[in-house]
């Protein structure tokens, strides 16, 4: 399966509160990119990942993934759309009193009949699929753990396992590391970078830190109070870039 | 956040007012005058722990003997029916063996006269007739002495009873004796299972309306629009005040409604509860974690699904938890209830209390004890499984 391609023109979301969090942004991603978004704390990477998925509903601008146009989806197509679309989060987002299994086992609910949930019915088959998919994150003895038992990676592994059973063309992680520890951090990129190379799906990826970044990403934007400052591939990011992005005084903190 | 080390300075130390001698002072004189008042309006006085100690003393002492088995003494009988009308007489064949009783008709009118014979039963001992009426209510009749073959023949008239159709029983004692409960300890029991499912009913109640009520008082939830910001304030008002009312004083006023009795407990106990529960529950639905209703409607699943997946699995255990606190509450609560009326043990004892019968007011305490100390530790154990 072909990843999906995702082309973001003039986006922009002012909240109620009359904060500009997305100004104007343009880019594009290709098919089986890993793009890495930077910027600092506030920047617009967050609403720019849930503008994507419309979580987060744009004020102005067009998104399409391939080429259907995202911002003009009724809402049982979004819902379609959604479906293909796999999501990570800063905070695992994971429901912590529910079992590692049923929480993989969500992320096939889009495709489900909803009434199933009144039962809280999942065929076999799913649910060996699950199982399959945490043997992929390496914790398949935890299946019948309750999710808050998990360490912080294992979690972020397990929300990885319900992003794989969406069987997704897009991934949008938003900064799926930031409550890690540097050698998790890797483990979890790892996997994440596996989906990309291996499954060729293709990787929206807010990171903080630019040595992650290089090592990941196969190309990058920065944005800067909601505005993209640079377009191109991480490796181009020097020290002056670098201070355009995070500011005159910010020092680049390299992480093993 | 690695990229930006910036150091903010303190917030100045702001120095504490000195606390002048006289204001002090002003401050100790204005709490002596409260405490003075405070000690003479409730009449303290100390004394009269030491000087009235031996009135408490029959009931300590009968606390630690509560009457709760009695000897009696060991009796066998039989029984046999016997109508006034032929229509609808039950004709019940007597055993074969062991004590049995035989009437010479078993049908009969008051004034007749009528053979009673008993066999089976133990040799030489003395008995006596029971007759109960259609009604249940039963006096004791004739006494007799068993043979050397365990057998007696009476001859006497039917006695006039309420109702047609009725019962004789004979009722030999034996040799020895036997530990009952007493009856005291049945009144308890009765009491005692009265008020569980006192509790039980009012807390079920309390949570079919606290469930709905929950929802119209959770912030997060009602304060997306004017309206809802109203029915929030007013529902969480109400709520409030139906809170500070003592469930005891809710008794009294629903003794007077719906008459004394364990009704009137346990519109007392729903009534407090859906208070409580609405605001404990309503809190829980305030603090639910928006990450996991993020992240399943990214994942394509409709409402139901959202709230099955993401919204449920944080209420619904913390909600069982409530639940069961407030039935551990409620039974508690129901013990005392009884005392304005509400039904349950807490008018037992009460009753035991003006007659002055301290060994079974001590069994209807330790009853108590027993139940609420039993629910407290079931209540405690099922929150820990659950949250």
């Amino acid at each position: 399966m072909k990843g999906a391609a995702v082309r973001v023109e003039h986006l922009t979301k002012v909240f109620p509160d009359g904060t500009r969090a997305l100004d104007d942004v343009s880019f594009q991603v290709n098919p089986g990119d890993f793009m890495v978004v930077i910027g600092l704390s506030g920047s617009g990477k967050s609403t720019l990942m849930r503008c994507i998925n419309r979580l987060i509903e744009p004020t102005a601008g067009k998104i399409f993934v391939d080429d259907v146009e995202v911002t003009a989806l009724r809402p049982d197509e979004l819902r379609a759309l959604r479906r293909q679309i796999g999501m990570i989060f800063q905070q695992f987002n994971l429901v912590k009193r529910s079992s590692v299994l049923t929480n993989v086992l969500s992320g096939r609910l889009g495709y489900l009949p909803p009434t199933w949930a009144l039962t809280n019915y999942f065929p076999r088959e799913l649910k060996q699929r699950a199982m399959e998919n945490l043997e992929r994150v390496g914790i398949p003895e935890k299946a019948f753990t309750r999710a808050d038992q998990l360490s912080g990676g294992q979690q972020q592994r397990v929300g990885i396992a319900r992003a794989l059973m969406q069987e997704p063309r897009l991934i949008l992680a938003d900064e799926p590391v930031a409550s890690l520890d540097p050698a998790t951090s890797h483990s979890v990129l790892k996997y994440i970078e596996e989906l990309n190379k291996k499954d060729g799906i293709t990787v929206l990826c807010a990171l903080h830190f630019l040595s992650l970044a290089r090592r990941y990403g196969t190309r990058l934007i920065a944005l800067k109070a909601g505005r993209v400052v640079f377009t191109g591939y991480p490796h181009d990011i020097d020290e002056v870039r670098f201070r355009e992005i995070y500011g005159e005084e910010a020092v680049e903190v390299e992480i093993a | 956040m690695a990229h930006e080390t910036v150091s903010r300075p303190l917030p100045p130390t702001i120095p504490r007012p000195q606390t002048r001698p006289w204001t002090l002072a002003l401050l100790v004189l204005g709490l002596a005058v409260i405490y003075a008042y405070g000690w003479k309006v409730t009449q303290i006085d100390i004394g009269q722990l030491m000087t009235n100690a031996h009135l408490i003393r029959p009931l300590v002492r009968d606390l630690i003997r509560p009457d709760v088995l009695t000897w009696v003494p060991r009796t066998q009988a039989a029984s046999a029916p016997l109508s006034y009308a032929v229509e609808g007489a039950p004709a019940t064949p007597p055993p074969a063996t062991g004590p049995r009783l035989q009437l010479s008709a078993s049908v009969a009118q008051p004034g007749q006269p009528l053979q009673i014979r008993g066999e089976g039963f133990a040799a030489n001992r003395p008995g006596q007739l029971i007759w109960t009426d259609q009604s249940g209510s039963s006096a004791r009749g004739t006494e007799f002495r068993t043979d050397a073959q365990g057998s007696f023949t009476l001859t006497l008239p039917v006695p006039q009873m309420i109702g047609t159709h009725h019962r004789v029983t004979a009722e030999v004692t034996l040799e020895g004796r036997q530990l009952r409960p007493s009856v005291a300890a049945r009144l308890v029991f009765g009491r005692l299972v009265e008020t569980v499912f006192l509790a039980l009913m009012g807390t079920t109640l309390a949570v079919v309306f606290a469930v709905p009520v929950s929802f119209l008082a959770a912030r997060n939830l009602m304060a997306r629009s004017p309206v809802g910001t109203a029915v929030y304030y007013v529902v969480r008002t109400v709520l409030n005040i139906a809170r500070s009312i003592e469930p005891l004083i809710m008794a009294t006023v629903f003794a007077v409604w719906v008459g004394i009795g364990p009704f009137a407990g346990v519109l007392a106990l729903a009534l407090h509860s859906v208070a409580s529960l609405g605001k404990l529950y309503s809190e829980q639905i305030e603090s639910i974690d928006p990450g996991p209703i993020e992240a399943i409607t990214a994942t394509g699943a409709s409402a139901l699904q959202v709230i099955r997946y993401a919204v449920v699995p944080q209420i619904v255990p913390p909600f069982i938890a409530f639940t069961i606190y407030r039935w551990d509450i409620n039974v508690r609560m129901s013990t005392v209830i009884g005392m304005v009326g509400g039904g349950g043990v807490g008018f037992l004892l009460l009753q035991f209390i003006n007659l002055l019968q301290w060994q079974q007011a001590a069994t209807a305490v330790w009853g108590i004890t027993i139940v609420v100390a039993a629910m407290d530790y079931v209540s405690a154990v099922v929150r820990e499984r659950v949250v």
